[in-house]
């Protein structure tokens, strides 16, 4: 048994809404030099392509834990708020 | 949609519905709101759910009313290393009889449970509600505005227990400035399909007994713990990291956690065991130094939206102290109507009954907890030394053997210092 985030839609559920409750200035994150959104997020919705300078979010699989809100230090978001009601992730047992 | 009421409370999880149990039962008009589907759709945790006395009048029987999984008789406590593990258990039968000292439950039943006790006593659930903004007027706080429709709700007095983050006390100017990762912990949970036979044998558990175990070290040296909990026919495994550590860490919460599914001993207990469900949250674990403002004019705040939390290491406490603000805060806004004064001199009722009761007497008491738990050889340099120390006292391999007390210095000076120790030992001391 090993928890593989790429099959976190097979475990957890989530009512996807398309307006994102995250929204990030990704050129915020280009000048950042620490990135702890990438390896704090416990969903990894949040990637750094070295490569490309690009931050990636997607808030598909947020979980909602409120993580990338407090461990971002350079204030990057333009919108961090929960979902509308009824979407986002949904615990059946927990 | 009707949108006056008595009281308005932001939040269906232990502390809102708690206050709106208390509130609707003396006849107040409230509006309980949700963001979710339903109470406990959101919500996540550990899992184990201490003796709630909050509830107690309201409930004499809460073991025969609410649902949960197993009470709990055995307590663990295990230091580990990523070969090697010693723990520590207490196995109590004054605690295998009502009133149980501690349950485990599942959110999404136990908040919904408590929730529809709130709206049986009369209170109106609100689900998918999410809140916006709050309503100002003349200063003091008016409402709230949700996330839907622009709508607005009224009351004369909001309670806000929407959660760790609470963006209520935020826009109510109650917490200022942003949140120390040092004093929030992230909480990652696996939950583990078992069959109850299985895991009655491999915890030494019969009928609904419970067992917890709470484990220090093999976290890569980041600052936090783990936890295994048994459900009736589940287990709860998951580990709570804290975010200032994490952050200097290269490692993640879920790498963190297969390293632990992986370790020897915990692969044993886990063995057939199935994946259920992965879920993550916050936890505030700064104690008494991290509590925002709880009242304002028109306002208060209670649970974790007010970060009332204990983390010692030994016992994690949340839901009992959420539903006990919860229960008191609702006193308080029952008082203020009576004196229909809504001002925060009115409101600090509720601040002088919290400072009474057992939940800030406690967070004062453990105010020194959370800076001896930042000291980063309790994760990993502690683990190893009592596992080595018990790997020398056992082991037989034809050489003589140290007197205890030679053996012990040794072993100290080697893995952790002699200063060091006496240092923590001290505020080891002071702190609990």
């Amino acid at each position: 048994m090993k928890i593989n985030l790429d099959e976190i839609f097979d475990y957890t559920s989530f009512q996807v809404d398309r307006d994102p409750h995250i929204k990030l200035d990704e050129t915020v994150c280009q000048k950042c030099d620490q990135r702890a959104c990438t390896t704090c997020c416990p969903a990894a919705c949040y990637t750094w392509d070295d490569e490309n300078q690009k931050m990636t979010f997607v808030h598909d699989g947020c979980l909602e834990c409120g993580t990338c809100y407090v461990v971002c230090q350079k204030d990057a978001f333009t919108r961090w708020r929960y979902p509308r009601g009824g979407y986002g992730v949904a615990f059946r047992m927990t | 949609m009707k949108n006056r009421f008595d009281a308005i409370v932001v939040g269906a999880g232990p502390a809102g519905s708690s206050a709106a149990l208390t509130m609707a039962r003396a006849g107040l008009d409230v509006a309980l709101l949700e963001r979710g589907t339903f109470p406990g759709e959101k919500n996540m945790f550990g899992g184990v759910l201490h003796r709630l006395t909050a509830l107690e009048d309201v409930f004499p029987e809460f073991w025969d009313q609410a649902p949960w999984e197993r009470h709990i008789v055995k307590k663990n406590l295990t230091f580990m290393t990523q070969g090697s593990s010693f723990s520590v258990s207490f196995d109590n039968e004054a605690a295998d009889r009502p009133p149980y000292n501690g349950y485990t439950i599942f959110r999404p039943k136990f908040d919904n449970w408590l929730a529809l006790q709130a709206v049986k006593a009369g209170a109106t659930l609100l689900t998918r509600s999410t809140v916006d903004n709050v309503i100002l007027e003349g200063g003091k706080i008016a409402g709230v505005r949700l996330l839907r429709d622009d709508a607005e709700l009224r009351a004369p007095v909001v309670i806000a227990a929407d959660g760790v983050l609470s963006f209520t006390a935020a826009k109510a100017g109650l917490r200022q400035g942003k949140f120390k990762p040092d004093n929030q912990g992230v909480c990652i949970k696996a939950l583990i399909d078992m069959p109850k036979a299985v895991i009655d044998d491999r915890f030494g558990l019969v009928r609904e007994q419970g067992a917890s175990n709470e484990i220090v070290g093999n976290t890569a040296g980041v600052r936090g713990g783990t936890f295994l909990y048994t459900n009736y026919d589940s287990l709860s495994l998951g580990m709570v990291l804290e975010l200032g550590s994490m952050i200097k860490s290269d490692k993640t919460p879920y790498d963190l956690l297969n390293n632990l599914i992986e370790q020897p001993q915990v692969a044993k207990l886990l063995r057939g065991g199935k994946l259920l469900e992965y879920s993550a949250h916050l936890v505030p674990k700064g104690g008494y130094d991290m509590l925002p403002q709880l009242v304002g004019d028109g306002i208060m705040v209670a649970g974790d939206a007010a970060a009332l939390c204990i983390v010692t290491g030994l016992n994690l406490e949340g839901i009992n102290l959420a539903s006990q603000s919860g229960v008191l805060a609702g006193k308080a806004a029952i008082a203020a109507h009576q004196r229909r004064d809504f001002s925060k001199a009115s409101l600090s009722s509720y601040q002088r009954m919290l400072e009474d009761s057992y939940v800030l007497k406690d967070l004062k008491m453990y105010r020194r907890t959370p800076q001896m738990l930042h000291n980063d050889r309790i994760y990993s340099q502690y683990p190893d030394l009592v596992c080595s120390v018990m790997d020398e006292i056992y082991r037989i391999d034809g050489q003589p053997k140290e007197t205890m007390t030679k053996l012990l210095l040794r072993k100290v000076k080697e893995k952790v210092g002699l200063k060091n120790v006496l240092a923590d030992v001290y505020s080891g001391w002071r702190a609990l």
